[in-house]
């Protein structure tokens, strides 16, 4: 649009850029730093400060030491739970919602539009609402304290998410291509396989990104249905924090978050860009 | 169609029939889980060492600890209740304990209690809470004070003051002493909720146990309003007004390091806060403790303590294990072990705090409690879920943080506010 | 039967048979996902007029439990915060995202770089952003104290602990965490803004200025109503950030609805209360909505009409 050239209006656009991209850093700093520094030293000093020794045992303790109750084996075990959770629970929702979406958006049906509604309403739904509902489902399924029931949780609040990020998505690609197919005699999978699927990476990326990172950062059901060895990582890390009687391990807690936090970085930092073209195909409406 | 009845009906006739096997069923191995919220620091270490003493007596031990605070321990209590599954024991205290006894059958351990002449050794208004209905379902496990005065050596110096002071009066001119000796904020309290509760229950027990017993247990009206508790919203104000208005909702441990080097004079805190001062690197030099302002000069004690509820179980395993835990927590040697991990003292009455392993904050503590209930001074602490459900300690404490937070507040709206607010939670 | 008419009716009922499964998973994951909605949506609202306190019993107390959390503090507190938090909150963010979106789009070095930067806070957990925002805003030990030390000592920033202006402090943890969403959406609409439009108000003489105001900022409409449907959504259920950034202080100064919800149901042992705000969250919600709905079908209309 403009020529990259080395005007004042540039300069001053680069020097504040410069400056909300080092706030934006600034809490990720404060955490690296505290992941440093020693629980004696944070807590005679001050949360926000340069180390002046430099723990770099934190991280091993954090990954396979520290000690919850009488299990101490670190935040490893807990890590495994997560993902024993989070990839199942966002490839199955997104692959549901991506053909919801499709189907409400490009094959419709009588009542589409109606189930639609009810269905992306869920998102405003809070969670304290569904705790003891999904407490009564879980019991009745027998799936009380399993991943398998966490996994259940996160697909079924899920496609909420999925169905609305993909449906937006979808409806940008021409009702004609869809008319042509239909008319050549192609049904309902071919016309997903053939034509919708190919077009849909971008969206599926986004939605991907989207639903890992919610339900891998997850707390109140992670604690509340499962128990001991089985929970999730985010679990894991409240469990380090203040008892009554003591202080909190700061150090080591901010070592397990950054660990903890590091499949979500990760992802974020390696489909960023996707994240963004996925957003510009298909123009979102 | 009122499940409540008839839950409590069945609770209540369950317990009274099952029989406590008081000998296990001869080569049934005893098995016991157990849900707590102790999964770190020294409350973690000492559930853990209290599972080693049930392994040794040849049980098998399943503690699942819940992350985070009471409320995702009762989360997890209740989910696993409504499934059907409750664990045969579980962390509980106060006036829960009553509340959660009709909503699941519990066991009656009347048996295993007068077997180990456990009565005899509680403090009675502790005992009542676990007993409602009059059997016993829960056996209480450490104590901890909430209102024990902490000083800072350092102040104490600049302030030239060697008095430890006894009435809330001494309090109050030491406190100004101090300020006018260089202590920057002579109160080192944290702003988190149970801490302005404990900056109430403290005053008005000092103040006027009885009025604390009338208005903060019982609930009385008259109470509520009267003299007494209008003066101790009076001395919050003050205590609020000597701390550091920095502190926000923070947790007083923040404010260690100034209270250590004499830039913070006291903290009221609970009997635990000796054992956070240690873990953070300081030693038992740079402070004192000592029992909680008292106006009648004889100690006040904020009790606040914890036990541990049995739910019935048909499995043998599970109800010997029960067994067996029962008699190791009312076990004076193993409260003394777990006193001596978390910093408590033990319930029981007649253990011996002079040998080794127990510190002077500890002793005071434990004879503080002797001395406050020869004069039935004992009271429920309010701020720890003692006195009240939840439900009703939350709306009282939303009352202290206020005013606590907000210098506009007067004690007589204060006053008016916390009537408001238990007659909208009864 | 005539053999043609009956083959006719087989090939109809095998080919129903054959549409089966299509049928089924159209239908399926949309029914459990709007069916467990309204269900559990149904079970709110019936907890909420029974006696229930620590579990759900069944009971009739007509309106008691609604009246009785009205008249609580927690509740008004938290409902005009709400109001406050969340048209500060999605306004901010829009505001940001859009800010951020056109800057990157000015074609400068690094842009991949600076795109992580603004994306990552979407990968930390609330918790940790509260945490950690409570220490950088908290005046004794975060901004202020830095810029105090640097020497300017009558700066302050001390909103979190101000009674009045705490809940701002939750709208910038927030913005902080949510705006690289509003940002990335906004990128890809400016990028794909129509290039025939923009080429034609170039050669119409329009400036940068005038340009994003004529061409580029209205076509972002549509991507505009998404991202404030994304940030609303985040300002009424957020719950796990407050607690961390605030627990609902100082006092009871930044209660939310989510926040009162859980205290009520959970920590105070009143679910037939808490069930009470849960609904009426729900009604808030539909006031906003219900309106949003009726105005896009109306426009629907319209247009089809035009």
């Amino acid at each position: 649009m403009r020529e990259a050239s080395f005007t004042p209006s540039r300069v001053l656009i680069y020097f504040v850029v410069s400056l909300i991209a080092a706030a934006y850093l600034v809490p990720l700093l404060v955490v690296v730093l505290n992941s440093l520094r020693t629980a004696e030293e944070i807590a005679q000093t001050s949360m926000i400060g340069w180390p002046k020794q430099w723990a770099w045992g934190n991280y091993a303790i954090a990954w396979g030491e520290f000690c919850i109750a009488q299990t101490c084996a670190g935040i490893r075990p807990y890590m495994l739970n997560s993902a024993l959770v989070s990839i199942p629970a966002t490839i199955i929702s997104t692959l549901l919602g991506s053909v919801a979406g499709y189907a409400v958006s490009l094959w419709r049906f009588p009542g589409d539009r109606w189930i639609y509604g009810v269905v992306t309403l869920g998102i405003f739904l809070p969670q304290q609402m569904r705790l003891l509902p999904w407490t009564i489902v879980l019991r009745d399924l027998n799936l009380t304290n399993t991943l398998t029931g966490l996994v259940l949780i996160h697909t079924i609040q899920g496609l909420s998410f999925t169905t609305l990020f993909c449906r937006n998505y979808y409806i940008a690609i021409p009702q004609e291509l869809i008319r042509a197919a239909r008319i050549d005699g192609a049904g309902f999978y071919r016309i997903f396989w053939r034509i919708v699927l190919p077009l849909s990476p971008p969206i599926l990326i986004v939605t991907v990104i989207w639903q890992f990172t919610h339900i891998w950062n997850e707390f109140l059901y992670g604690v509340t249905f499962t128990s001991g060895q089985q929970q999730p990582v985010t679990a894991a890390l409240i469990a380090l924090s203040a008892s009554v009687a003591d202080i909190p391990q700061h150090g080591v807690q901010s070592a397990a978050v950054m660990i903890a936090a590091l499949p979500t970085l990760l992802v974020y930092l390696f489909g960023g860009r996707y994240f963004v073209r996925g957003l510009t195909a298909g123009a979102v409406k | 169609m009122n499940k409540i009845s008839r839950r409590a009906m069945l609770a209540g006739t369950a317990g009274l029939m099952t029989a406590p096997r008081l000998s296990s069923a001869q080569g049934v191995k005893p098995r016991l889980t157990v849900i707590s919220q102790w999964s770190a620091g020294s409350d973690g270490a000492a559930i853990t060492a209290l599972g080693k003493k049930f392994e040794e007596k040849g049980g098998t031990w399943q503690h699942s600890p819940v992350p985070g605070f009471t409320t995702e321990m009762m989360n997890k209590l209740r989910a696993q209740i409504m499934a059907g599954d409750p664990p045969a024991c579980s962390q509980l205290k106060g006036p829960e304990i009553a509340a959660w006894s009709k909503i699941a059958a519990t066991v009656n351990l009347d048996a295993l209690v007068a077997a180990a002449g456990y009565e005899k050794v509680v403090a009675p208004d502790l005992a009542r809470l676990h007993k409602p209905g009059g059997k016993w379902i829960s056996l209480p496990l450490q104590i901890y004070s909430t209102n024990m005065l902490f000083l800072s050596k350092r102040a104490m110096d600049k302030a030239k003051a060697d008095r430890i002071p006894v009435t809330w009066a001494e309090f109050n001119a030491l406190a100004e002493k101090m300020k006018a000796g260089g202590v920057t904020y002579p109160i080192a309290n944290g702003g988190t909720r149970p801490d302005d509760g404990q900056k109430f229950e403290a005053a008005l027990a000092g103040i006027s146990p009885a009025a604390y017993r009338a208005g903060i247990m019982a609930l009385d009206e008259k109470a509520l309003k009267g003299p007494e508790v209008k003066a101790a919203f009076a001395q919050v104000r003050s205590i609020a007004d000597w701390m550091d208005p920095n502190t926000a909702a923070q947790h007083y441990s923040i404010n260690l390091p100034r209270f250590v080097a004499g830039d913070m004079g006291m903290m009221i805190q609970g009997g635990w806060a000796q054992g956070v001062l240690l873990n953070a690197g300081f030693k038992l030099d740079d402070f004192i403790i000592a029992p909680g302002p008292s106006d009648n000069g004889k100690p006040v004690f904020l009790l606040n303590a914890d036990a541990f509820i049995f739910w019935q179980r048909k499995e043998p395993d599970l109800q010997a294990g029960q067994t067996l835990m029962a008699e190791l927590v009312m076990d004076p040697v193993i409260q003394t072990m777990y006193s001596q991990i978390t910093g408590s003292i033990p319930v029981r009455t007649d253990v011996d705090l002079s040998g080794a392993g127990w510190s002077d904050g500890q002793r005071r503590t434990a004879a503080a409690l002797k001395e406050a209930v020869a004069a039935n001074q004992a009271v429920l602490s309010l701020a720890h879920n003692m006195a009240q459900e939840n439900g009703m300690t939350a709306a009282m404490i939303d009352v202290f943080t206020e005013y606590v937070k907000n210098k506009a507040i007067t004690p007589d709206q204060a006053v008016a506010r916390l009537s408001n607010a238990v007659e909208g939670a009864r | 039967m005539p053999a043609a008419a009956r083959n006719g009716q087989r090939r109809l009922a095998l080919d129903q048979l054959r549409r089966l499964p299509e049928f089924l998973i159209i239908w399926v994951p949309l029914l459990l996902s709007a069916g467990h909605l309204i269900a559990f949506a149904l079970w709110t609202i019936w907890v909420s007029f029974t006696p229930s306190t620590l579990v759900p019993v069944s009971g009739w107390v007509g309106l008691r439990n609604y009246t009785a959390m009205m008249a609580t503090r927690n509740w008004q507190i938290a409902f005009d915060n709400l109001l406050l938090f969340g048209c500060g909150f999605v306004l901010l963010s829009v505001l940001t995202g859009l800010g951020l979106a056109i800057l990157l789009d000015q074609r400068i070095r690094g842009e991949n770089v600076l795109r992580s930067i603004f994306l990552y806070p979407l990968a930390v957990s609330f918790v940790v952003t509260g945490t950690v925002w409570s220490w950088l805003l908290n005046p004794g030990i975060g901004i202020q104290k830095l810029v105090n030390g640097l020497g300017w000592t009558s700066f302050r920033f001390d909103w979190l602990i101000d009674r009045e202006m705490a809940i701002w402090t939750i709208v910038i943890a927030a913005v902080w965490q949510s705006s690289g969403f509003a940002m990335a959406l906004f990128l890809a609409g400016l990028r794909s803004v129509d290039a025939d439009l923009i080429k034609a108000a170039q050669i119409d003489g329009a400036g940068p200025v005038r340009m994003y105001r004529r061409v580029i900022l209205p076509a972002l409409w549509p991507i505009t109503v998404t991202v404030v449907v994304i940030q609303l959504q985040f300002a009424i259920t957020t719950f796990d950030l407050v607690r961390a950034l605030t627990g609902g202080g100082p006092g009871i100064a930044t209660q939310l609805p989510a926040l009162v919800v859980y205290d009520f149901m959970f920590q105070r042992g009143l679910l037939a209360r808490g069930a009470a705000a849960a609904v009426l969250m729900l009604l808030i919600l539909l006031a906003v909505l219900l309106p949003y709905a009726a105005w896009r079908y109306l426009q629907r209309r319209q247009s089809a009409h035009a």
